[in-house]
């Protein structure tokens, strides 16, 4: 009677885990059709201290401009797998990528936490849960379907990294970058890759070589997500923290919201950038290529030969 | 891979390509014998190319008169000058060698916010903020 039990109870809970996992798609895909604009403030607690970011946010469709409000002049429109970032006057990064979209299970699920009050409007709180640990908490404005606040949680459950909307306008706004295209990176062609296809429960979505021999590869666990680069050169990271973790060192670097990891195999300078919380780190360093000296004379080759 | 003399001296001759060059790099990479030879060939091969063509006055030599002459006299003193110069022009191709280029931050920033914007996850919930230059 208990294996019954057991039984009924494993095939009642197995739907309504897809569910769950559906939802957080679902509430995403949500917030990226919604129009508006917003002030946001993001602020960290990083392992190097505290990093702060006070950002405009114009959203139409799938297109966001991000202006930064700390770092004067700087600006980003981005969407649909195009980037592009204007610093100043006229310099211009442009990037653009060609990718299927992930068909991957996504490893979190929602948990509704209940009607509340944002900037004097109704929204949502939900909670996203991964391995049983909650990673997030999103709060979603009820008309427009805004993610208006995002809270990341580190393993213990201290806060990671706030964003929230201090202003919120639900006016559609006009996004204009305003820029002419520059140095624009070709699309990528996606290639096969001898990375792992999974590590420490991320995902490899894809994989892209640029005209210029740059290999990144970008991995997600549906919520948090980084990219992989591999290049014959060097990565430049001014102003890094050296930090020791397993097999060696790396340098480090904390933005607002988002981690820059840099080091050096035999073979290739190697980077990774993403979002992912401090506790997460050291897991997935460790199943990448290791720091390791290349040797005078491969450098050499490299800078020569690429 | 057995110490590769022959396809050292093929590769200072420019007749090494694809696997064998990979191959003859990689072993170069993890043998100091090897390394050590190589750059004592080139330092050998260089000293002799930089050794100079002099034109003898007519007369010394009346049957030579039609050609030129490389000195061979001195040699030791020759192959000394050759060598000191050779180390100083590898020191300063190591010196002004330019920087090979360089992935930046932004451009880091720029494929990563590109990609992660075809993410159901990228929007407000995780904006990409560009660090200010000099960060």
């Amino acid at each position: 009677m208990r294996r019954l039990v057991a039984f009924v109870l494993l095939f009642t809970m197995m739907p309504a885990a897809a569910a769950a996992a559906s939802e957080l798609d679902e509430l995403l895909e949500q917030s990226q059709a919604a129009s508006y604009s917003a002030e946001q403030m993001i602020s960290c607690a990083t392992p190097d201290g505290e990093r702060n970011a006070l950002v405009r946010i114009e959203q139409v469709g799938d297109e966001l401009r991000v202006t930064s409000s700390i770092s004067d002049g700087v600006q980003v429109v981005s969407g649909e797998g195009e980037w592009t970032l204007k610093r100043g006057e006229g310099q211009v990064v442009q990037a653009n990528v060609d990718a299927g979209q992930a068909t991957t299970e996504p490893l979190y699920t929602v948990e509704e936490e209940g009607a509340v009050q944002y900037l004097g409007r109704a929204a949502m709180a939900y909670l996203l849960i991964r391995d049983g640990e909650p990673r997030a908490e999103l709060v979603v404005d009820e008309e427009t379907r805004a993610i208006v606040e995002a809270v990341t949680l580190t393993l213990d459950n201290e806060i990671y990294c706030e964003r929230r909307f201090v202003s919120f306008d639900t006016a559609t706004p006009v996004i204009d970058d305003g820029t002419e295209a520059a140095a624009k990176t070709a699309p990528s062609a996606i290639e096969t890759s001898s990375l792992p296809d999974q590590i420490s429960g991320f995902e490899l979505l894809d994989h892209y070589v640029d005209e210029d021999g740059v290999a990144f590869a970008y991995y997600s666990d549906g919520f948090f997500s980084f990219a992989l680069f591999e290049t014959a050169n060097t990565v430049a990271l001014p102003d890094a923290e050296l930090v020791e973790f397993g097999s060696g060192p790396y340098s480090r670097v904390f933005t607002a919201g988002q981690v820059t990891y840099v080091w050096e195999t035999r073979d290739f300078g190697m980077a990774l950038v993403g979002d992912l919380p401090p506790d997460m780190h050291e897991a997935v360093l460790a199943e990448m290529p290791h720091p390791e000296d290349p040797g005078l004379f491969r450098r050499w080759w490299r800078a020569l030969f690429g | 891979m057995i110490h590769p003399s022959e396809l050292i001296s093929a590769y200072l001759d420019g007749e090494l390509h694809g696997p064998e060059l990979a191959q003859l790099v990689d072993h170069l990479g993890g043998c100091g014998r090897c390394s050590a030879e190589l750059e004592e060939m080139q330092r050998v091969r260089a000293a002799v190319r930089s050794l100079p063509i002099v034109e003898m006055p007519p007369g010394v030599v009346p049957e030579a008169d039609p050609v030129l002459v490389p000195l061979r006299s001195h040699k030791g003193m020759w192959a000394g000058v050759a060598a000191a110069v050779v180390a100083a022009v590898i020191a300063v191709a190591a010196i002004v060698t330019p920087e090979p280029g360089s992935l930046t931050v932004d451009e880091l920033n720029s494929r990563f916010g590109a990609r992660a914007s075809l993410d159901p996850a990228f929007g407000p919930a995780k904006v990409v903020v560009p660090p200010m230059v000099g960060e």
